[in-house]
C-alpha cells in the first residue's frame, strides 16, 4: 500500500511519497474553496499509474478557525455560580506596564452561558444532583439561541463524570453536538479543562465539515489526520476531538525533521525552523518532548503537544534603533508585503537585507532565479541607517544578524538549558527559509559541534505526516500521595486507560505487535503546582527525585511526593520506508558555480558558491561556502567544514580552534 | 533619537543575556516553589545586581518589587560581610524588606580573585506564612513584632552550607515549616541558577566587558526614562486620595502627592500625607518608591529592560513617620498590598492633570487579601492566603477590563478544584459583579464576587480597601463601585464586615467578598 503525506497550507499543498526509490515530492497551489482538488492534482503528479492507499493529512483549518475567530457558535453549560470562570481566567493581565492592555477575545458570546444546579465535591461525591426539569428548560434555551455546539463543563467532573454524562446524554438526544470536559481532558484545574473543552467545541463543527468534504473528494482513499502530539489519527476520531489537530503543522515538521536527523545517525538534535516572521525551536533527546502547557489564541489548551518554542523573529524581522540607542531586531516583521528592502518594496531593513549585504545570498539567484534582489536599494537604505549609528554598513549588517541570532539562541536555551539539557550534546538541524543561513553561527556561539540541513527542508511537515505513528493519549487526575501508593495500585488506576488505548488503537487497524503502550505518572512534591512525568515502575518515587534534581538542581528525599495524573500514551507503529544509508563514498566537490566576496567576522572572504543540485552524497568541502537551493540557502562560515551524507543531508561541523 | 551607544549591537546582545538570566531564575523558583503564592500566583521576582547593589536586570514579575529589591541587596551589603558561597536572608521591613511574608535571598558572586563581590543575584518570594499572630501572616497588627518572624539580613547559607541552626529557628517560628523549607530551597536553587549563568557569561566575555555592559544597560534604561519624562509638560501636579481605615481607630487616612516635572527629571513629593497609624496599612519607603516608579514605568509604552537606571530619573520624597515612610516598629503587612495601590492611584491622579489623554481612571485600588487558617478534623493545621482581582479603570479609547489584578499586583487565582482538594473550604460562587464598574464613555471594568463556605471552624483575616472610598473616574467618568465584605452565618443571619476584620467563622458559615469596580473614563453618553 502506498501512503502519502499531504500538508495543506494557505498557499501551497505539499505531497510526499517515500518508497524504495527514496523521497519524491510534489508542490501544488492550494485550492481553499475545495482543498481536495489540489490534493488530487498532487496525487496525479506524484503517483502516475500507481494507486494511493492512504493519505495522512494536516491542515490549518482548526488553527485558523481559532486565530481568526471563525469557529462555531458555542454555548457553555456550567455549574451554577461559576458562569464567569472562563471570562475571569487566571485573573491576570497579559502585560504589566501597559495601561492599554487588551482583553482576551472570548470564544463564548454574551448570552450563551448557562448555569445549572448541580455540585460535586473534590472526591466526586454528589452534593447536589442535576435537576431533570432544568434539563428540559436548558434544551429550549439552547435552541432559542441557535447554539451550534455545546461545551459541558462542570466542577470536579474529572473525579466523577456522572453529571456531565447526564447533561450530555440529554443534549445529544435533543440533537446537539456536545463536547464534555471529562472526555476532552479529565484533569483537575477547572479553567484549563474548560478552556480546552470550549476550544474543542469551537473548532469541531468546522473540522467535521472540512473532513467530510475532503473524504468525498478523495473518493474512498483512506484518510488520517495529523495531531499536535506528533501522531496521526483516523478522520473519524479527528472529528470528535478536533482540538487535538490545532498545532499539527509545526508538530509534523518536527516529526519529519527528527526522522531525517535519525537517518543521518543523530538521535539528539535541536530542531531549528526559521521562517520569515517566526521561528520554531524544539529538542529531540531520542524522542520529541511533549508539553501540556500550550496556548491557542489567548486560551490554554492542556493536551499533550510537541514541545515547540516559538519566537516572533525570522528573516523578515525589522531592525530599528530604540529610544535608548539599542539596535533591536523584531518582533515587527516586513512579512511578504511589503517584504525586505531588497525585494524592492519594503522600506525598513530586515535580517534578509543584512544577509544580502554580507554577501551571503545571491542577488541574482534568489529562489532559484525566480526573483531578483535589489542590491543598490538595500545599500542605500543601509548606509542611511548606519550613519545614524555612526558605524559602517558591514558592521551594521553583521550586527543585525548577530542580534537576530541572539534572539534565536535564547529560544534554543529555552528548550535545552531550561529543560535540563546541555545544548553542546546536541546537533542543530536547520530548516525553514532562513534556518540554513544562520544555523552555523548560532551553533558556534552555543558550542554545538554539528549542523544538519536536510535536502528537502521545504516539505518536512508533509514528510512528518507520512512518517507519523498513530498516537492517542489518555489521562486521569488521581491526586494521591505516593506514600503507600504501590505500583500495583497505580497499575489499577492505569488499567481502564490501557484497556481503552488498546481498543482504540486496534480500531485504527493495528495488530497487537505494532502497538506500543507507555504508562506515565505526572508527579510533584506535595504542595508544588507543576508536575514532572516519570514512567510507571516500582521505583517511580526514586525516579521522580532524580528527575527533579536533573531539571531544577535540587531534590529532597524526605519530602512527600504525590501523583497528580496517570497518563497512558498509545502508539500504533506505521510501516516505515528506509532512508538510504548515511555513509557515502567520498567524492570530490564539483567546480563552484561562482565565487563571491562574503563577510565573516571582520573581513571579506573569497567564498565558493554551489548549487544544491550539484552536491552529491560523499562530497566534502571547507568553509567559507554558500550552498543555494530552490527553497533555501546554507551559509558555511570559515570555521566549518561540510559534507553531503548518503541521505542527502548537508552536515556542517565546527573546526576546533 | 538619542545619542548612539558605543556598540549598539553588542549592547543588545548583553541586554538579552542579562534578562534571560533573571528569567531562568524565575522559572526555577516558580516550578519548584511550594507556597501557592509562588507557584500558582507567581508572587516573586528575580534579578541580578552590580557590585553596588544596583539592579542590572529584573524579570518582569511583580510590579510591587520594582525599585524596592535593590534596597534589599544594599541592606545585605551594608549589614553582612559576605563571603563566597554565602546566601543572605532578610525580610525586615526596616532593613531592606517590604512586609514580612516577602523573604528575599541575596547571594554575592565573587569572580576570580576579586576580594569583593562583582555581582549579586537575588530573589524575593511571598511565603504563605511567617508566623505572627494570625495564619498567613497578614494580620491586623499594631506593631511589626506581631506580624511574624523578623529576619534582619543574616546568613542562611555560609560558604555553601545551609546554616541548620538558622533554618531551625525560622522553621520553629512558622505554622507550615515543611512548606517554608521547600520554598527556601527553591529560592536558594534559583539564585544558584543565576550564579551559574552569570559566571558562564563572565567566563566567555571577561569581567570588564560584562561590567561595562552592566553599566550600559543601566544608562540605557535611564535614557529611556528621561526621554519619557521629557515628553510630560513641565509643571507641578498634585492629587490626594484616602485609605478607608487602618482597621483600628483611624478612618479616611489621606495620601497626598505633588508630582513635579522639570525637563527630563521627575520628583514625587508626598509632603502632606498623614502620619503613620497604629494599624497595618503603613508602607515603608521601599514600597512607596516601587509604586511611584511603577507609574512612570507604565508611561514608557515599549518593552525595555527594567533596572536601577529607571529610578535615577525619578526622585521620591516621603516624609519619615507618615504612612508612606513609616518608622520602626510600625505594622506594615498592608502597606505592600493595599497602601501601594493607593499610592499608585494618587501618583496617577496627579499625572492625569499633566497627561489627561494617557492616564486611565482608578482601578479597584486594593488586592482584597483573604487569609484563613485553622485546624482540620484530623488535627492538622492549615493556612491559606489569596488575593482577588477587581475592575480596571476605563482607558482613553477602551473600557476597563473586568475581574483581574491591576497596578501593583498580577498574581493568579488558585483553581477552585485545587482549593477544595487541599483546604477545608468550598467555593460557592466565583463571578463578575455586574454593575460595579464606573459609568463613562469608556466604563470601568467589573469587580468580582467569591463566596467561601467553611467546612471547619476557621479564623479569617480580611485586609481590603475601597469599601467606603470609591475608585475615582477621570475626565468626567463616574466612580467605580465600592467593594463589600459579608458573612452569611449558618443560622441564616447576615453580617456586614468592615474593610479590615478578624473573624471567627464556624463550620457552615460563608464569607462573601465582592471586589470594587474600576472608575470610568470620560463623560458617559446619556441613555436614550
Amino acid at each position: 500500500m502506498i501512503r502519502l503525506g499531504v500538508d495543506t497550507g494557505g498557499t501551497f499543498t505539499d505531497l510526499v511519497r517515500l518508497d524504495a526509490r527514496g523521497l519524491s515530492v510534489a508542490k501544488v497551489r492550494s485550492t481553499p474553496d475545495d482543498p481536495a482538488r489540489a490534493i488530487l492534482a498532487g496525487i496525479a503528479e506524484l503517483m502516475g499509474a500507481d494507486t494511493v492507499g492512504e493519505v495522512v493529512h494536516g491542515s490549518t483549518v482548526a488553527t485558523n478557525a481559532v486565530l481568526e475567530r471563525r469557529g462555531a457558535r458555542v454555548a457553555l453549560v456550567t455549574t451554577k455560580g461559576f458562569e464567569d470562570v472562563l471570562a475571569i481566567g487566571r485573573q491576570t493581565r497579559r502585560e504589566l506596564y501597559n495601561f492599554m492592555v487588551r482583553a482576551n477575545r472570548p470564544m463564548i458570546e454574551p448570552g450563551l452561558t448557562f448555569g445549572m444546579t448541580e455540585r460535586l465535591d473534590q472526591h466526586g461525591v454528589v452534593l447536589e444532583p442535576v435537576q431533570v426539569e432544568e434539563l428540559d428548560a436548558l434544551t429550549e434555551k439552547l435552541r432559542a439561541v441557535s447554539a451550534e455546539c455545546v461545551a459541558v463543563c462542570l466542577l470536579h467532573s474529572y473525579a466523577n463524570p456522572v453529571h456531565e454524562r447526564e447533561v450530555e446524554a440529554h443534549l445529544v438526544r435533543a440533537g446537539f453536538t456536545v463536547s464534555s470536559s471529562h472526555r476532552v481532558l479529565p484533569e483537575y484545574r477547572e479553567y484549563e479543562r474548560w478552556s480546552t473543552t470550549v476550544v474543542n467545541a469551537y473548532v469541531t463543527p468546522m473540522m467535521s465539515r472540512y473532513l467530510t468534504a475532503l473524504e468525498d473528494g478523495l473518493q474512498g482513499t483512506k484518510l488520517r489526520v495529523m495531531q499536535s502530539n506528533g501522531g496521526s489519527i483516523s478522520a473519524g476520531e479527528a472529528r470528535r476531538t478536533a482540538v487535538r489537530t490545532i498545532l499539527s503543522g509545526p508538530a509534523a515538521g518536527a516529526v519529519g525533521a527528527q526522522a531525517v536527523a535519525r537517518a543521518s545517525g543523530f538521535e539528539r538534535v535541536i530542531l531549528f525552523d526559521m521562517g520569515g516572521t517566526s521561528t520554531d525551536v524544539s529538542l529531540v533527546d531520542g524522542q520529541l518532548g511533549t508539553t501540556n502547557e500550550s496556548t491557542v489564541g489567548d486560551f490554554p489548551v492542556r493536551l499533550p503537544v510537541l514541545d515547540i518554542h516559538t519566537v516572533g523573529a525570522g528573516g523578515g524581522s525589522i531592525a530599528y534603533v530604540d529610544r535608548g540607542g539599542a539596535l533591536r531586531v523584531g518582533p515587527r516583521s516586513a512579512g511578504a508585503d511589503p517584504g525586505p528592502v531588497c525585494y524592492g518594496t519594503g522600506e525598513e531593513l530586515t535580517v534578509t537585507d543584512a544577509n544580502l549585504l554580507l554577501g551571503r545570498m545571491e542577488a541574482e539567484h534568489f529562489l532559484g532565479g525566480r526573483m531578483a534582489l535589489d542590491m543598490a536599494r538595500t545599500v542605500e537604505r543601509a548606509e542611511a541607517f548606519a550613519k545614524k549609528l555612526q558605524i559602517g554598513v558591514m558592521r551594521l549588517a553583521e550586527g543585525i544578524v548577530q542580534v537576530a541570532n541572539a534572539n534565536m539562541e535564547r529560544a534554543i536555551r529555552a528548550v535545552s538549558v531550561q529543560r535540563g539539557h546541555d545544548p553542546r550534546r546536541f546537533a542543530l538541524l536547520a530548516f525553514g527559509g532562513a534556518g540554513g543561513m544562520h544555523a552555523c553561527e548560532i551553533a558556534d556561539t552555543l558550542e554545538i559541534g554539528t549542523v544538519l540541513v536536510p535536502e528537502h527542508a521545504g516539505v518536512l511537515s508533509a514528510l512528518g505526516m507520512l512518517l507519523a505513528d498513530v498516537r492517542k493519549d489518555y489521562t486521569q487526575t488521581i491526586l494521591k500521595a505516593s506514600d503507600g501508593l504501590s505500583f500495583e495500585v497505580l497499575e489499577g488506576y492505569m488499567a481502564p486507560l490501557v484497556a481503552r488505548a488498546e481498543a482504540d488503537i486496534s480500531a485504527e487497524g493495528f495488530e497487537a505487535k505494532d502497538v506500543v503502550i507507555e504508562c506515565l505518572l505526572e508527579m510533584r512534591y506535595r504542595g508544588q503546582a507543576y508536575e514532572i512525568q516519570v514512567p510507571l515502575t516500582p521505583t517511580y518515587v526514586d525516579d521522580f527525585h532524580r528527575e527533579h534534581q536533573r531539571l531544577y538542581g535540587h531534590s529532597n528525599l524526605s519530602r512527600v511526593t504525590e501523583v497528580v495524573n496517570v497518563r497512558v500514551n498509545a502508539a500504533g507503529i506505521t510501516r516505515k520506508y528506509e532512508f538510504p544509508l548515511a555513509e557515502a563514498v567520498s567524492r570530490s566537490l564539483p567546480e563552484p558555480v561562482s565565487a563571491r566576496e562574503a563577510w565573516f567576522g571582520d573581513r571579506f572572504w573569497e567564498t565558493a558558491v554551489f548549487h544544491r543540485e550539484q552536491l552529491m552524497p560523499g562530497m566534502e568541502g571547507i568553509g567559507p561556502a554558500i550552498v543555494s537551493g530552490g527553497e533555501a540557502t546554507v551559509v558555511v562560515p570559515p570555521n566549518f567544514r561540510f559534507r553531503i551524507d548518503g541521505v542527502g543531508t548537508l552536515v556542517a561541523s565546527r573546526i576546533e580552534r | 533619537m538619542m545619542a548612539a551607544l558605543a556598540d549598539p549591537i553588542e549592547f543588545e546582545i548583553f541586554k538579552n543575556l542579562f534578562l534571560s538570566i533573571a528569567e531562568e531564575m524565575g522559572i526555577t523558583l516558580c516550578r519548584t516553589g511550594f507556597s501557592p503564592n509562588i507557584k500558582e500566583r507567581l508572587d516573586y521576582s528575580c534579578a541580578i545586581y552590580d557590585e553596588r547593589g544596583e539592579a542590572i536586570a529584573q524579570g518582569d514579575h511583580m510590579p510591587v518589587h520594582l525599585g524596592a529589591m535593590p534596597l534589599s541587596v544594599q541592606a545585605a551589603i551594608e549589614h553582612v560581610a559576605m563571603e563566597p558561597g554565602d546566601v543572605v536572608i532578610l525580610n525586615d521591613p526596616f532593613r531592606g524588606g517590604t512586609h514580612l511574608p516577602d523573604i528575599t535571598l541575596v547571594q554575592p558572586i565573587f569572580v576570580g580573585d576579586e576580594s569583593a563581590p562583582s555581582f549579586y543575584v537575588a530573589n524575593r518570594a511571598h511565603h504563605s506564612d511567617v508566623g505572627g499572630m494570625s495564619p498567613g501572616s497578614m494580620p491586623l497588627a499594631q506593631e511589626v513584632f506581631q506580624e511574624g518572624l523578623i529576619l534582619p539580613p543574616i546568613k542562611l547559607v555560609r560558604r555553601g552550607e545551609t546554616c541548620q541552626d538558622i533554618m531551625a529557628l525560622i522553621l520553629a517560628n512558622v505554622r507550615t515549616p515543611i512548606e517554608r523549607e521547600g520554598d527556601l530551597s527553591a529560592q536558594i536553587a534559583a539564585n544558584r541558577v543565576g550564579e551559574a549563568r552569570l559566571r558562564a557569561v563572565v567566563a566567555r566575555y571577561g569581567l570588564e566587558r560584562v561590567r561595562h555592559y552592566a553599566r550600559a544597560v543601566q544608562d540605557y534604561a535611564e535614557r529611556i526614562m528621561r526621554d519619557t519624562i521629557s515628553r510630560i509638560p513641565d509643571g507641578a501636579y498634585s492629587f490626594d486620595d484616602v485609605m478607608d481605615d487602618d482597621g483600628f481607630s483611624r478612618e479616611r487616612i489621606g495620601i497626598r502627592a505633588m508630582v513635579r516635572i522639570a525637563g527630563d527629571t521627575a520628583e514625587v513629593d508626598f509632603a502632606g500625607t498623614e502620619l503613620q497609624t497604629d494599624g497595618g496599612v503603613n508602607a515603608n519607603f521601599a514600597i512607596t518608591l516601587a509604586a511611584s516608579i511603577y507609574c512612570f514605568r507604565c508611561l514608557v509604552q515599549e518593552d525595555v529592560l527594567y533596572n536601577s537606571g529607571i529610578s535615577r530619573a525619578v526622585r521620591v520624597l516621603a516624609p519619615l513617620g507618615t504612612i508612606v515612610n513609616a518608622r520602626h516598629p510600625a505594622a506594615v503587612a498592608g502597606g505592600n498590598v493595599e497602601t501601594s495601590q493607593r499610592i499608585t492611584d494618587v501618583v496617577l491622579g496627579a499625572l492625569a492633570k499633566a497627561l489627561p489623554e494617557v492616564i486611565p481612571a482608578a482601578s479597584q485600588g486594593t488586592m482584597n487579601n483573604v487569609t484563613l487558617g485553622g485546624v482540620r478534623a484530623d488535627g492538622s493545621a492549615f493556612a491559606y492566603y489569596e488575593t482577588m482581582g477587581g475592575g480596571m479603570g476605563g482607558r482613553n479609547g477602551l473600557a476597563g477590563l473586568s475581574g483581574l489584578h491591576t497596578h501593583m499586583s498580577n498574581t493568579r487565582n488558585t483553581p477552585i478544584e485545587a482549593i477544595e482538594h487541599y483546604l477545608p473550604l468550598r467555593i460557592r460562587s466565583y463571578a463578575l459583579r455586574e454593575g460595579s464598574g464606573g459609568a463613562g464613555e469608556y466604563p470601568g471594568g467589573e469587580g468580582m464576587r467569591r463566596e467561601y463556605e467553611m467546612l471547619t471552624d476557621t479564623s479569617v483575616t480580611l485586609l481590603s480597601e475601597r469599601r467606603t472610598g470609591h475608585p475615582y473616574g477621570v475626565q468626567g467618568g463616574g466612580a467605580g463601585g465600592c467593594g463589600v465584605n459579608t458573612v452569611l452565618r449558618v443560622d441564616g443571619s447576615v453580617e456586614a464586615v468592615s474593610a479590615k476584620a478578624r473573624l471567627q467563622l464556624r463550620r457552615g458559615d460563608r464569607l462573601r467578598i465582592e471586589s470594587p469596580g474600576g472608575g470610568g473614563y470620560g463623560a458617559g453618553r446619556t441613555e436614550g
